[in-house]
Order: structure tokens, then sequence, then C-alpha cells
């Protein structure tokens, strides 16, 4: 109780952890103000108001600076009240325009983290395919997946098959198609957006060949960080609440919390939800995306958090459910909230198993301990 | 920055002087080796750590060795554990234990007594687990009748690690009968070589017997001995519990990620490198054995910050229990029936050698011993979520 589970930073200057913590308790709430899966049109503004998509904006682009920490941080937050903003891709998309070429990219930047237009990006790993046609235009081809609340996007970011391009498309350019797929999972809403020979303009590329390889994965990472930030979130708050129930609900003429089966099924759910939470901040404190080597280490680190966090967060989210009984079953109660957001977490970005066996491929490839460690190395 | 780069120019050092120093094939001189080179190789370690100044890095300045921040701590730790130097199992009670507890209870006269001898390599014990008395410490029965200037003890404990090369012993026993168990403990400082103490190893299920029962018959304890005041041995013993203050778990978290190499070994070795399946498994397990070194390192961050919170101490021993045990059956089950071959054991190895039918055994060390995890999740779900207590009193209801 006494654990105000705001990010504690390893390895990173005090001053930036004290940023992030102010940060990340006033998002706390903000956010506890707004209610557990708050309005998506209505919470919107707000967070684009209170400046929390210029969190991971370099401070030379009119940003804060406090990169993917700070971005994290209002993740694990965003996670706790489900929210279903879509301020995970809207950060992806921020941080491919400051280190892309768009020739206008500050425009854009202004626009973006003002929250006057929102460019989504794709949450599961997909890529389109790209030819030139006899006059020398780029056409794209393909579906992009789980690219969320795209009805509201101007554009979106999309990467072409092989790495060749990172490049921008507006949603109502002829040639795509914006599909709502209603999931199980009802705070975020997620689209398919079909290509049939769809132009990527010259002035929409953010970045081409090694450059959009590096981006990509680089976004790839940063996307698996937030997702564990947000698994670590709602792990923490589900738990609460299960513990919560516990408490006042009374069978056999004692609160179901003094049943020590019970508690020590919380006990564990804790541990896990903790060692989630220390992976994610121990990974954050370390990546260094810099360079081409960092950004490796990074995505191992990443794979790693992700993977964890979102298991604690299925697993939390499975026992919250036998936990609260009966009452967990019905729809009025939150309990089933959580527990869809942690199965679709579980398959946002890379196919689920790719975690696990991307993380062993390349520990086989070396045998040595893996990058967390790389400072003891 | 200037705290960074003392951090690293003491791990070059640290580094560099474990190269030149980690005994060249411990492991393989350990494997079914008879106790006897066991003792010789830990006290040979001792005598070397102790002349670098590696022994001692938690005691107070005053001491050789002594006067290291907790961060200096940390990176010696780490150090050991990626030089995978011995661990020091003969001389942790008296290293951490008794000095600690000396060092924050203890009288002057004691720690001048005590303390030196611990550097000179002295061994002792611990003498708080009974037959009876496990998990429920402080209804521990050993008895200390004060008699005269002596305290006279009579009992049994039990577990007690490596008592059986022991020169003294941190007993914890009964003075009172108190309404509240943990009012009537008394604290003692017991020489194992006085008359009345007889010591049998208990031979463990690996084929080792690294621990062993004391009794004590009409046991006499000069009361300069006490540490602390009669009744008050309860609080004593938490010094003692609390003594190496999380730096062991970050020492076997990191010792368990520098092991991971063993599974790829074991794979290998079975010809089984390619299974998917096995290699989801390792994925994961590598990302649990990452998450126990984040654990481990963030506690004590915690504690050098002074950020402790009741409970965080449980987590990370839980969680290493139970990624340890993780560990040793996703190797015993990469090696089949070739692995279920007895192939002895390895002394003083720790807990991750590869032959995994030990390793899997040993890894009940750290799930019981130190307080068992059904306890660590007790201390979690009332510390740490606020759940109630368990009731204080306990009756058959007549049916």
């Amino acid at each position: 109780m006494a654990d105000d589970g705001a990010l504690m930073l390893p390895e990173v200057n005090s001053d930036m952890n004290n940023d992030v913590r102010e940060l990340q308790d006033s998002a706390r709430q903000v956010l506890a103000g707004l209610g557990l899966a708050a309005d998506e049109a209505a919470s919107w503004p707000r967070i684009a108001d209170l400046g929390w998509l210029m969190i991971s904006t370099p401070e030379e682009m009119g940003g804060l600076g406090m990169g993917l920490a700070g971005a994290c941080a209002l993740q694990v937050e965003l996670g706790r009240q489900l929210a279903t903003v879509p301020f995970l891709p809207a950060v992806l998309a921020i941080e491919a325009l400051a280190h892309g070429v768009l020739a206008d990219n500050v425009q854009w930047l202004e626009r973006l983290t003002a929250g006057e237009m929102y460019v989504a990006v794709p949450l599961a790993d997909c890529a389109l395919n790209v030819q030139r046609d006899s006059r020398g235009v780029l056409l794209l081809t393909g579906t992009l997946l789980a690219v969320p609340s795209a009805d509201n996007a101007s554009h979106v970011l999309l990467s072409t098959l092989h790495g060749e391009h990172v490049g921008l498309v507006a949603t109502a350019q002829p040639g795509v198609t914006v599909i709502e797929r209603a999931t199980w999972d009802t705070t975020r809403r997620l689209f398919d957006l079909q290509f049939d020979a769809v132009e990527l303009e010259e002035h929409h590329i953010v970045a081409s060949g090694s450059q959009a390889q590096a981006l990509a994965m680089r976004l790839g990472v940063q996307r698996d960080f937030l997702l564990a930030a947000d698994a670590v979130g709602g792990a923490a708050a589900l738990l609460q609440m299960t513990v919560d129930y516990l408490q006042a609900r009374t069978q056999f003429g004692r609160p179901l919390a003094l049943f020590q089966a019970l508690k020590h099924r919380c006990a564990d759910l804790k541990a896990q939800t903790e060692a989630a939470e220390a992976l994610l901040l121990d990974s954050l404190g370390r990546q260094q995306m810099d360079s081409a080597d960092g950004i490796a280490c990074a995505e191992l680190a990443g794979k790693a958090a992700k993977q964890l966090a979102c298991a604690a967060f299925a697993t939390v989210a499975e026992e919250a459910l036998q936990l609260h009984g009966g009452i967990g079953m019905t729809s009025e109660h939150n309990c089933h909230l959580f527990l869809k957001r942690a199965l679709l977490n579980e398959h946002l970005g890379r196919a689920p198993d790719s975690y696990e066996t991307g993380i062993a491929d390349a520990f086989l490839a070396s045998c040595q301990p893996t990058c967390a460690s790389i400072q003891t190395l | 920055m200037v705290a960074e780069d003392s951090a690293q120019i003491l791990r070059q050092q640290v580094r560099a002087w474990l190269q030149a120093n980690v005994p060249v094939g411990w492991r393989q001189a350990m494997t079914n080796s008879e106790q006897a080179a066991f003792v010789q190789l830990q006290r040979q370690w001792f005598g070397k750590l102790s002349a670098a100044g590696y022994a001692t890095p938690h005691w107070p300045s005053e001491w050789p060795g002594g006067g290291r921040s907790l961060a200096d701590q940390k990176v010696i730790y780490e150090e050991v554990a990626r030089a995978d130097a011995p661990r020091l199992i003969l001389f942790f009670v008296a290293l951490y234990h008794a000095a600690c507890t000396l060092l924050e209870c203890g009288s002057d006269a004691q720690r001048q007594t005590y303390l030196p001898k611990i550097l000179a390599g002295e061994i002792w014990c611990q003498g708080f687990s009974e037959p009876n008395a496990g998990s429920d410490l402080a209804s521990l029965k050993t008895r200390a009748e004060r008699r005269g200037d002596n305290y006279v003890i009579n009992g049994q404990k039990t577990w007690s690690t490596m008592a059986q090369y022991a020169d003294r012993c941190l007993l914890l026993a009964r003075t009172s009968k108190a309404e509240v168990p943990q009012a009537g403990l008394t604290y003692l400082l017991v020489d194992m070589h006085a008359p009345g103490v007889t010591v049998r190893p208990i031979a463990q299920i690996t084929g080792d017997d690294e621990f062993a029962e004391i009794f004590f018959d009409d046991v006499e304890v000069p009361i300069e001995e006490r540490v602390g005041e009669e009744g008050e041995g309860w609080a004593v013993a938490q010094a003692t519990l609390a003594s190496e203050r999380g730096l062991t778990l970050v020492e076997l978290s990191h010792r368990m990620r520098y092991a991971l190499p063993l599974i790829a070994a074991q794979m290998r070795d079975s010809g089984r490198e390619q299974d998917a399946a096995l290699r989801r498994d390792l994925g994961r397990l590598i990302a649990r054995v990452d998450a126990t070194c984040a654990l481990a390192d963030r506690y004590l961050l915690k504690r050098i910050s002074g950020e402790e919170a009741a409970g965080d101490a449980s987590v990370v021993k839980l969680y290493y229990a139970t990624t340890l045990r993780e560990f040793s059956l996703l190797g015993s089950r990469i090696a089949g029936l070739e692995g279920q071959y007895d192939r002895g054991f390895m002394r003083g190895a720790t807990q991750e050698t590869g032959n995994w039918p030990v390793d899997f055994i040993n890894s009940f060390n750290w799930s019981i011993a130190g307080g068992s995890n059904e306890i660590q999740r007790n201390i979690i779900a009332e510390r740490m979520l606020g759940m109630p207590r368990e009731p204080r009193s306990w009756q058959m209801t007549a049916r």
C-alpha cells in the first residue's frame, strides 16, 4: 500500500526521475477524475491540452524531451484506467516524424502534439506491398491490421515489405478502405485498412532504405515497451480492485480476504506484477537507441518486457475473474473490461510466440547473457 | 557522474582481481569430492578474499575491508557472480549474521572479541530453528536457565548450516514462558567446543550434508555472552535475519543469469537446439531471469535511497525461488532420461550446475529456508496488499 507505483528509473539522473514521477502522479489524478474506460471523444482533447502528447518529443522540436520513459510512465496510468484514447499509436507517430525526413516535420509535430490531428499506427506487425507503376509512382497494396481509432485519423503511418519505406497516407485517399473490426476488448476500437493500389506520395515518405528499416525497428521496440507499460498499469489496478473486493465480500462469516488460499494467490499475482514492472523500468533505464547495436539490444529488452508484462496482466485477469466469482461474469462489473484488454494486449505487437522464440534465438546465437546485463559485461 | 566513475573503477579492479584469483577448475574439483576438500577450498578462498578486502565490504570502515557503500557492495557481488567464484558458504553466518548482529546489538567487548576472530576465519553457525519450530520460530523450546553467572542450555536445534565445522553458535533460547512467545527469548553466543554440545550432520537427499542438528545438554554459557537484554532475543534475531540486506539475492539472481548458457548447452547436447517448443520455453525463462535480476537490483536501489517498503524483500525472494525452480525444471526436461542417471553432486556449488535432479532439489533451499514461499506470501498479502492477518489462536471445533 505504501507503494505509490510511480516509475522510478534506475541508472537515470534523479531530476529526470522526479519529473517523470511528478507527471505520473498528476496523470493518475487526472485519469481517476475521468474514470475507468472514459469516453474517447471527451478524453482525447483533455490529454492534448495537458501536453501529454509532447512528452516524448525532443526538446529542440518543442517537446518535453522525456523520451520513451516518460511516454511509458503515462501509458502505465492510461492502462490503469483502461483508457480508450489512442495515446500509444500517437506517440509512435510522433516518434516517427521526429526521426523522419519529412521537409515539414516541425509543422506536423506541432499539429500532432497539440492534438489538432491524429496519425494512426497499426499495433500488429504488418507491411504493405509496394510497386512503382509506369509513371514511377509508388503504389501500395495490402492490409494494415489493428489500427486504433482509424476513423478519427487524418493519416496512417505504414511500412512497406522488406522495409523500403516508412510513410504516411491520408485515410481518405482513394483506394483506402477503413473497416471497423469489433473486438471483445471494448476499451479500444481497432480497424483494418485495406490498400488497393494507393499512391505513396513522395512528400509523405518519412524514411527510406536503411533509415526506414532502422525506424521501423525503433517503432517496434517502442510499441513493445508501451504495450508492456499498458499491461503493467492494468495488472496493478486489477489486482488492487480484486483485493478490495475480497476485503469487502463476506462469506462464512468472514471477509474472503482472510482465507489463506486466496491471500496466497493474490501474493503470487503481486510478485508477478512487481517483476513485470521492475523489468520494464530496468530495461527502460538501460535502453539507448542511438546506435544499431543499441536498437538491437533495446529490441530484445522490449520483447522481454512486453512478454512478461502481458503474461502477468493475462494471469492477473484470469485469476481476478475467478476470485470475483459470479459477479465477475456480469457485464455491469468492470472485471471483464480488464480481462478483455489483457487478452487483446497479448496479441498486439508481434505474434505472441515470436517474443519468446526471438529472445531465445538471440541468446542461442550469442550464448551470452541478455543485453540487460550489458553494463556488467 | 563521479559516483558512476568510481563504481566503474571498482568494477574493473574487482574483475581483474577475480580473474587472477578465482580457483581454476573449482567446480570439477568439488564434483564428488570429500567434504574435507570442500572445507579446504572454502578456507583458502576466504583467506584470499579477506586479504584482498573483498570479504567484508558490508562492515564499518574501522574494520579491514569495510566501509563500502551498498552501491559498491552491489558491484562486488555482481562481479563475484560474473566470475563464477565459489560462494563463501562456510563463512556466511560469521561474516553476515554474526557480524551484523554484533555490530548492531552487541557490546563493545563482544565486538572487540569476536570480529577479529571472524576476520581470522572463525566459523559460526545459527541455532534458531528447532524440530518443532520452523516457520513458527517464536514457538521454540530450547531452554536457557540462569544459574549464577551462567545460562544453562538444554534443547535441540536443527537445519544449522555447516554446524559440524562451527566454532561458535548464534543461539536463540527461551528464558521465560511469556504470554507472547516472542517475549521470553534471549540471544546467546555459544562456544561449540563447550562440554555438552553434540553435532550430528543431516544426510540430505542430494547426498550432501550441508546442515546439522545441534544438541545442548547442560551447556554453560557465561552471561557476558548474551547479546542484548534477557527476554529481548527476538529483536536481536531480527537484526540477524536482516543482515545481508538483499545483497545475497542480487548475487544469486545474477548467478542465475550467468548460468543460462547451461540450458543452451543442454539443448545442444540433447540435439534439441532447433526444438521450437523448447525455444519458446527458454525465451520465457530468460525474460523471468532478467526480471528476477531487475527486481533484486530495484530492491537494493530502494534500500540505498531509503524507500524500502514492507514486503519488498519477500517479493524478491519469492520470485527468485520460483524462477530458480523453473530453471532447473526446464534443464531437467531437456536432458530427459539422460539427466536422470546419477552423476553425484558438486559441493558448495550453488544451484546451477547442469546436474538437473540435484539442481532441482537444491532449488528448494530457497523456497523453504529463510522464510518459506508460504511465509513470504503471507507477508506480501498482509503487509503489501493489506489483507487481514491470520487469526492468532486456533482450536479444534467439536464435530
